[in-house]
């Protein structure tokens, strides 16, 4: 195991401003700078047999103003995967694809182009996969309040047919005050106050839940 | 997404069409569509359409405390919906360093194996009906829902159990659960027979599922295929022995393996992943009764339970391929940023993809049932 290793860490020590963490049995994550990326995938793809791309994750830390990619390689030789984590600039979104040596970068670069608005460039299908109806920011970024954009778009006191009506009248309907909740700590968590003023301005309240 | 036509429309001049198979089609478990272009009966190209059952999962939980996202990761695959909660628990049980006691490990172990189990009785059924062969599916779906009375007897849900935290399992097993397991795997054994009659030597199935969708090694291993699908081409790699998680070291198990990386020998792979399933529930029903112990170690108040800061890449092999949950924390009361890795994103997408290209439509919905791909992960 030491050798296997030491081995590693030479092929990795040969990339420009890497740091290697030995995470646990079987996980190494390294951070390197978004230019020395491609370069250290190809070194452990060529020359430490780590050919299977398990995944591409984009995490969005927007305090940072940054997007973090990871990769996840498996070795099936050396049993160990590595994930390899870089950060690009949030307002440029912009990076180089991996599928010249990682075929499944298809599928992972598609997604995040999606949901994050990443472009990579040189990914053979940059273009809408499962959204293909939607024409708003890419969703999965922070800054995209999915709360607030249901609260905007969709009203659902104005769905009110004559079976609830009458449920209503008889002291029944919708009468769960959103408060009364039993975890209501987090659902006041979940929404911002702002939202929650909105929603007790325009919720119908009705009779009878409890009194 | 939505279909542009129902019908085939000819491309231009030339003999090629164009025609949709699914969103809701018999061979499909569950809602995708390939769009095809067709040449006579032959497949031009295959196009992967997803999108269909996208929930935003992976947003929902950004949203959600750690303890509500337990009720969402079942529902990614209905199929099999047990590895969801096991990796979800198992990453976050790496960021906070908490190990589930050894009897919950062993509890989780069982669940996993008998959801494998269900899950692929489903996948033989589907499998040969895509043939025009039925019987098996009736069968399969029957069988199948032996194992869910179980699941219901020790978790309460039927299908999506919703039984794991991180920390352990939510219940201890009731009593004369063990005794009714052991019954019901001398039940399956006992089918063994009636299935290889049925279907398995059946030479109808075999020669209509011999050399179709042929994936090689090489471009398994290109593709990012796992699970049956990548056994059935001669890589003998499983999660379960290859990044042991829980105390799947521990266990006496085989890996079945094919060589001809066709539809015929991926559904035999899961066959014999079917009987390897039960040896290791026996040697579960074996081990439990000795192993005594909490099954829970204790994690805070769930309404104010904040994770601390940190990630973890948790894989376990589900019935499809490896499944793997990316969990990110930023030291808050909800996860910061959760990625599921379904295996079915890269079968049901490049790699159906490829293997449609050249092959006959009558075979289309076999090959896409014989890489049983679950569309959820897809979507997520």
């Amino acid at each position: 195991m030491n050798d296997l290793n030491n081995k590693l860490n030479d092929i990795l020590s040969r990339v420009n401003g890497i740091k290697i963490t030995h995470k646990r049995n079987r996980r190494v994550r390294v951070d390197v700078p978004a230019d020395s990326l491609t370069t250290l995938l190809e070194l452990i793809k060529g020359q430490a047999s780590y050919v299977h791309l398990s995944a591409i994750t984009c995490v969005d830390w927007i305090k940072d103003n940054e997007f973090e990619l990871v990769y996840h390689v498996w070795s099936y030789e050396e049993n160990c995967l590595i994930s390899a984590h870089t950060r690009i600039d949030r307002d440029e979104a912009k990076f180089v694809s991996v599928y010249d040596l990682y075929k499944p970068a298809d599928f992972f670069e598609r997604d995040i182009y999606e949901m994050y608005g990443v472009f990579f460039i040189g990914s053979p299908r940059m273009e809408k996969f499962i959204l293909t109806e939607w024409h708003g920011m890419p969703p999965m970024r922070k800054d995209f309040d999915s709360e607030a954009y249901v609260q905007e778009t969709f009203n659902w006191t104005e769905y009110n047919p004559d079976w609830l009506q009458e449920l209503t009248d008889q002291g029944g309907g919708i009468a769960i005050k959103p408060e009364d909740i039993r975890l209501s700590g987090c659902l006041h968590n979940m929404a911002t106050h702002r939202q929650r003023d909105k929603l007790k301005a325009t919720q119908k309240v009705g009779k009878g839940w409890k009194s | 997404m939505r279909p542009e036509n129902y019908q085939a429309v000819q491309l231009g001049e030339s003999n090629e069409y164009e025609i949709f198979i699914g969103p809701n089609h018999p061979g499909i478990e569950g809602n995708y569509a390939l769009k095809l272009v067709l040449d006579g009966d032959i497949v031009v190209k295959g196009t992967t359409d997803a999108g269909y059952l996208h929930r935003g999962f992976e947003k929902l939980m950004e949203g959600r405390l750690w303890i509500q996202n337990l009720a969402i990761v079942p529902r990614i695959c209905v199929p099999d919906p047990a590895p969801m909660e096991v990796s979800y628990s198992l990453a976050v049980e790496e960021i906070m360093g908490i190990e589930a006691p050894i009897r919950a490990q062993w509890i989780r172990v069982m669940q996993l194996e008998l959801s494998r189990v269900a899950a692929h009785l489903f996948t033989f059924g589907g499998h040969a009906a895509t043939t025009g062969m039925y019987t098996p599916m009736y069968w399969g779906v029957a069988d199948r829902d032996l194992v869910l009375d179980l699941f219901e007897d020790f978790t309460g849900g039927r299908v999506y159990s919703i039984y794991n935290i991180p920390g352990g399992v939510r219940r201890e097993l009731p009593n004369g659960f063990l005794e009714k397991l052991s019954n019901l795997l001398d039940y399956l054994e006992s089918r063994q027979n009636d299935y290889d009659n049925l279907l398995f030597t059946n030479q109808i199935f075999v020669q209509r599922a011999k050399g179709v969708g042929i994936l090689s090694k090489e471009d398994a291993l290109d593709y990012g295929v796992t699970g049956p699908n990548l056994r059935a081409c001669g890589l003998a790699f499983d999660v379960r022995r290859d990044d042991p998680y829980l105390v799947y070291d521990q266990l006496d198990f085989d890996i079945p393996t094919q060589q001809a990386g066709d539809a015929w020998a991926r559904i035999l792979v899961r066959r014999d992943e079917l009987f390897q399933s039960i040896r290791i529930l026996r040697q579960v029903i074996e081990k439990l009764p000795t192993i005594k112990g909490p099954i829970r170690t204790p994690i805070p108040n769930p309404l104010s339970w904040n994770v601390r800061a940190g990630e973890a890449y948790a894989r376990v092999e589900s019935s499809k391929g490896e499944l793997a949950y990316y969990v990110v924390s930023d030291g808050g009361d909800k996860p910061y940023r959760v990625h599921v890795r379904g295996p079915s994103s890269m079968h049901a997408v490049q790699t159906l993809e490829y293997l449609a290209k050249g092959a006959r439509l009558e075979d289309v919905a076999q090959i896409m049932f014989s890489l049983d791909a679950c569309p959820p992960e897809v979507d997520r």
